[in-house]
């Protein structure tokens, strides 16, 4: 039996059945919910307003509406090449990152249960350690020596592998715990195929999806990165978020075009990767995973509320 | 043809694995290696110097505090704030929590350069919020680029990432519990004292945790805001590796190193605190 | 077993000390008065919204009565239950508890013990600190704490494991903790909501009982709810029969059992066998009063056609079942199958275009019947119950799920 969700301690005359409703709205749990919503809203909404105004001087309000900061925006070659050039080094990361990662992935699920305990610990690194550090280490490793690639954009590829490794793995690692992939290979084999037959017939159809989420959560991680980018290449390889940063002295409204784009854009990229094809069921069980508090790296994108938790136990 | 010890050494599955290890230690591993050893390379060999140098100069002081004192106040702050969101969201109706999820994923997305710019523009010396609270007369002076105004962007991303850290762990707060603990004579108060802190105390430890390392490590944000103006650890660290003039690389390792070992502690004293409360297995 | 030499225990005395004051014949005649009526529903409404969860809920329970809400899930007695604890608040209507109307009292104030199906124990706390919560929260005294829990677990017997954790219990220990835990504070009305149906079979037997030795030897008021039917009349000493939201029928045991109000009623106890009075006629040899007729499955007798009887195999060794001495006239029919209940064979037997259920006690596994084989049924006259009301729902006699 579902009962709606009712104030415990509320004891009083029974209420005409609209103004119950009336009230449910202006309940104080819908209330912060709905501030809360606000205040995260605000510094979005006032930036989509200021990228539309014509002019916006010191009043409460724009002078007029307008799209021209968007045409502006997309007709700045700067801004393209910086555009393609984050896009050429998220999609290259993410296909170094998926040719190193699944392998590994696929190997703690079958042969090395083990491995997964140590991945599981490896994966913590990228969080624990912050860019800033990491990119003081880097800079020094890479700026001479045998491979000197700091300021070019080959540092930043498997550097940002590092970054998405833990989205990635837990991702993949979750789809193939799913599908019970073990056994999975096995009934492959039995049935004549070669493990690597069996893995590229079966099992990569199968995780399909979870990779799909995977590189569509990790794309829009990588479009948003700045600090690396900054630190390890900067203005010779003008990225999306530094070529915002670099033009900080721009008018106000062109910088919020931008920066509305840039959300549009990894909003975009996070739809895409949780828009679930209409045929195919994609088990999400992450709920367990995300309790611990310390575990960042499997975002709850499907979380849904526990609408009847008498009825599920 | 390939002898047949190479080839089958190739086409090992641990050969699948070396790639990995490879790139993952180079870019990864060696970087934070270096910076432990580097931050005790001195000009005349190895020792402390540079450790000396951070403790002793209240310039770095100043920078560990005012990082110290951002990460605690805006962790605590959006901890607080949400927890008090999630519990509402498992209270109010479905709709209105899915559409939460959605949006705190998304703006849990949102961090960084255009972050700066977008509370530039709501919250900067011309900013709309800060001219309509003049106008009401709530504030007089908000300063954006100032410690509160620092502590108040901070606290703004740290909302998203707590709301999904510890929506699921509000989850597991059973309605029952609160009507056995009414029938058993204790109030609002005394539920949530006895019981729903307590159940919850694993979580918002861990969320705490993770939030604060989230805000000491934040760079990006305060970078475009403030650029080097605003003293604190990340920004240090980042100038003495790049900054316009003279690098102290080494002296940047140990700063790096003293940020790591912050962050070490804490999370001791959390495992340490969650090892004296009590422990669930998982249901 | 359960010890039962509870009369010294907290509980106990103060029944004793309510009782003791009845010194003038009029108080206790009063107090016996309230005793008959010591909770008391009246006219209890709720609704969600448009839908009624129940309505016009009255009822009269004594002190010390064991009452079961019995019905099928949705029929409201959760809510019903919940209401009375004060969680869920009601739309009309009174409760008044020993001459107090709690109706809108916050369930803190209104004594009242609930044991929850899910246990509802606190895991952050050990077992003797969940049963002491009540105490602590009604700021008992360390040391008196310390005895009345000590007491409640020696009889709930988890001594043992007091300095257990919930999840380092089974959950036939969780429910006894939840046990203790209400009943620690010596509440005025116990309320049980499915306590045994997360259990599985053996235990919920075991606690099944171990509730009732309790109950009995602490005299408490119970309100016990649940959809089992067997539970019910096993624990109750009364049974309150809910369907979609009203009380279909109270009464013992034996009163619902034997004598269903209804086809609902009948339908819910028992397998009965609900016949539409035409079809019946053949069975019963007259035409009944009431548009329907119920009958139990145990009320009707199979005899192996005689005519065919020779011809069988000679395997089939099946005794001619002694038919009572009022018995309707002999009814063709053919089984159509069986199922084995432990000791009582069902048989399904096509008779007259009637599919009957048909229990015969299981003595030997020789003497089943094949399916195919041609057979007289009879009934038991006696037994037979007229149903005065409009036809319900289900149109024959399907097992209640």
């Amino acid at each position: 039996m579902s009962l709606p969700a009712e104030l415990p301690y509320r004891h009083g005359k029974p209420l005409l059945p609209s103004l119950m409703a009336r009230l449910r709205l202006l309940n104080p749990y819908t209330l912060v919910v709905g501030s809360v919503f606000t205040l995260l809203a605000l510094p979005l909404v006032a930036t989509l307003f200021y990228a539309l105004a014509t002019r916006w001087g010191a009043s409460l309000t724009p002078d007029g509406l307008t799209i021209k900061w968007f045409i502006e925006l997309w007709a700045t070659p700067r801004f393209l090449a910086a555009f393609g050039r984050s896009i050429l080094i998220a999609v290259s990361a993410l296909i170094l990152s998926l040719i190193l990662i699944v392998p590994v992935v696929f190997l703690a699920h079958t042969r090395y249960p083990r491995l997964d305990n140590l991945m599981n610990g490896l994966i913590l690194l990228p969080f624990a350690v912050p860019p800033i550090v990491s990119s003081v280490g880097l800079l020094q490793l890479y700026a001479g020596g045998p491979l000197p690639i700091v300021g070019t954009p080959w540092i930043l590829i498997p550097t940002y592998f590092t970054i998405v490794l833990p989205f990635m793995y837990r991702a993949l690692a979750n789809s193939l715990r799913a599908l019970d992939v073990a056994s999975l290979m096995e009934a492959a084999q039995l049935l004549g195929a070669s493990p690597l037959k069996a893995f590229f017939l079966v099992v990569l159809p199968n995780i399909r999806i979870g990779i799909q989420i995977a590189v569509f959560l990790a794309f829009s991680f990588l479009a948003g990165e700045f600090v690396f980018a900054n630190m390890l290449v900067g203005t010779r390889f003008e990225t999306l978020q530094v070529y915002l940063n670099n033009i900080r002295g721009a008018s106000g409204h062109f910088t919020s075009a931008l920066v509305i784009t840039l959300f549009v854009f990894t909003l975009l990229l996070t739809w895409l990767g949780n828009r679930q094809p209409a045929t195919e069921g994609q088990p999400v069980d992450e709920a367990d995973d995300t309790l611990s508090g310390t575990d960042l790296t499997a975002p709850i994108h499907n979380v849904t509320p526990d609408a009847d938790s008498r009825g599920t136990r | 043809m390939m002898p047949p010890r190479l080839k089958r050494w190739i086409t090992s599955p641990v050969m699948w694995l070396l790639p990995f290890a490879i790139i993952f230690g180079a870019f990864q591993i060696a970087p934070l290696v270096w910076v432990m050893i580097s931050a005790f390379k001195t000009p005349d060999g190895w020792g402390l110097a540079h450790f000396h140098e951070i403790a002793t100069s209240a310039f770095f002081r100043q920078a560990i505090g005012r990082s110290l004192e951002i990460s605690f106040m805006s962790s605590v702050l959006g901890l607080a704030i949400a927890a008090v969101t999630c519990h509402s969201m498992h209270r109010c109706g479905p709709r209105l929590t899915r559409a939460m999820i959605a949006f705190t994923n998304m703006t849990s997305n949102f961090a960084g350069v255009p972050l700066a710019f977008a509370f530039i523009i709501l919250m900067g010396a011309n900013g709309m919020l800060t001219l309509m609270l003049e106008r009401i007369g709530i504030i007089d002076d908000f300063n954006l680029y100032s410690r509160t105004g620092l502590i108040v962007i901070y606290t703004w991303f740290q909302i998203p990432l707590g709301i999904l850290l510890l929506y699921p762990a509000f989850g597991t707060l059973q309605s029952e519990w609160r009507e056995a603990a009414s029938l058993l004579g204790a109030g609002r108060v005394a539920y949530w004292k006895h019981i729903g802190l307590p159940v919850l105390w694993p979580s918002l430890a861990g969320t705490l945790t993770v939030l604060f390392a989230n805000a000491m490590g934040a760079y990006a944000t305060v970078y475009a805001l403030v650029n080097t103006s605003y003293n604190l650890m990340t920004i240090r660290i980042a100038n003495l590796v790049s900054g316009d003039l003279f690098l102290q690389p080494e002296l940047a390792s140990a700063l790096a190193l003293v940020l790591v070992v912050i962050l070490v502690i804490v999370t001791l004293i959390q495992q340490w605190l969650m090892r004296r409360s009590y422990h669930v297995t998982s249901r | 077993m359960l010890a039962t030499d509870t009369s010294s225990s907290a509980l106990a005395i103060q029944r004793d000390d309510t009782q003791r004051e009845g010194g003038l014949l009029t108080s206790a005649l009063r107090e016996r008065a309230a005793d008959q009526h010591y909770l008391k529903l009246s006219g209890l409404a709720k609704s969600f919204g448009s839908t009624r969860v129940f309505s016009e809920i009255d009822a009269d329970i004594a002190r010390g009565e064991f009452i079961t809400l019995l019905g099928p899930s949705g029929c409201g007695k959760s809510t019903l239950l919940r209401a009375i604890a004060g969680l869920n608040n009601v739309d009309a209507g009174q409760i008044i508890v020993n001459g107090h109307d709690i109706t809108h009292l916050p369930p803190q104030r209104r004594g009242i013990g609930m044991v929850f199906q899910h246990y509802a124990l606190f895991p952050n706390m050990r077992v003797v600190d969940n049963v002491a919560f009540g105490l602590r929260m009604k700021k008992v005294q360390p040391e008196e704490r310390e005895r009345r829990v000590n007491e409640i677990l020696r009889l709930v017997e988890l001594t043992d494991h007091a300095q257990r954790f919930p999840h380092q219990l089974s959950g036939g220990q969780r429910q006894r903790v939840a046990l203790a835990r209400a009943l620690v504070v010596e509440p005025q009305i116990l309320l049980l909501d499915e306590p045994l149906s997360a259990l599985d079979a053996r235990i919920r037997r075991h606690l099944r009982d171990q509730i009732r030795d309790i109950q009995k030897s602490l005299g408490l008021t119970t309100l016990f709810v649940t959809h089992d039917q067997e539970e019910a009349l096993l624990l109750s000493d009364r049974i309150f029969l809910m369907h979609q939201g009203r009380i279909l029928q109270q009464g013992n045991a034996e009163a619902l059992y034997t004598r269903p109000v209804d086809a609902t009623a009948a339908g819910f106890m028992g397998h009965y066998n609900l016949i539409g009075r035409e079809l019946a006629q053949p069975l019963l040899g007259y035409l009944s009063d009431g548009p329907r007729v119920a009958l139990r499955p145990e009320a009707l007798y199979l005899q192996p056609d005689s005519s065919l009887y020779g011809l069988q195999d000679s395997q089939v060794n099946f005794p001619t079942q002694a038919l009572p001495s009022n018995s309707g006239p002999a009814c063709p029919g053919v089984i159509r199958r069986h199922q084995l209940l432990g000791n009582i064979v069902r048989y399904e037997v096509d008779c007259q275009g009637l599919r009957l259920n048909i229990d015969v006690l299981n003595r030997s596994s020789r003497q089943l019947l094949p399916t195919h084989l041609r057979v007289q049924v009879y009934a038991d006259l006696d037994e037979v119950q007229a149903l005065a009301d409009i036809p319900a729902a289900s149109p024959t006699a399907k097992q209640a799920s």
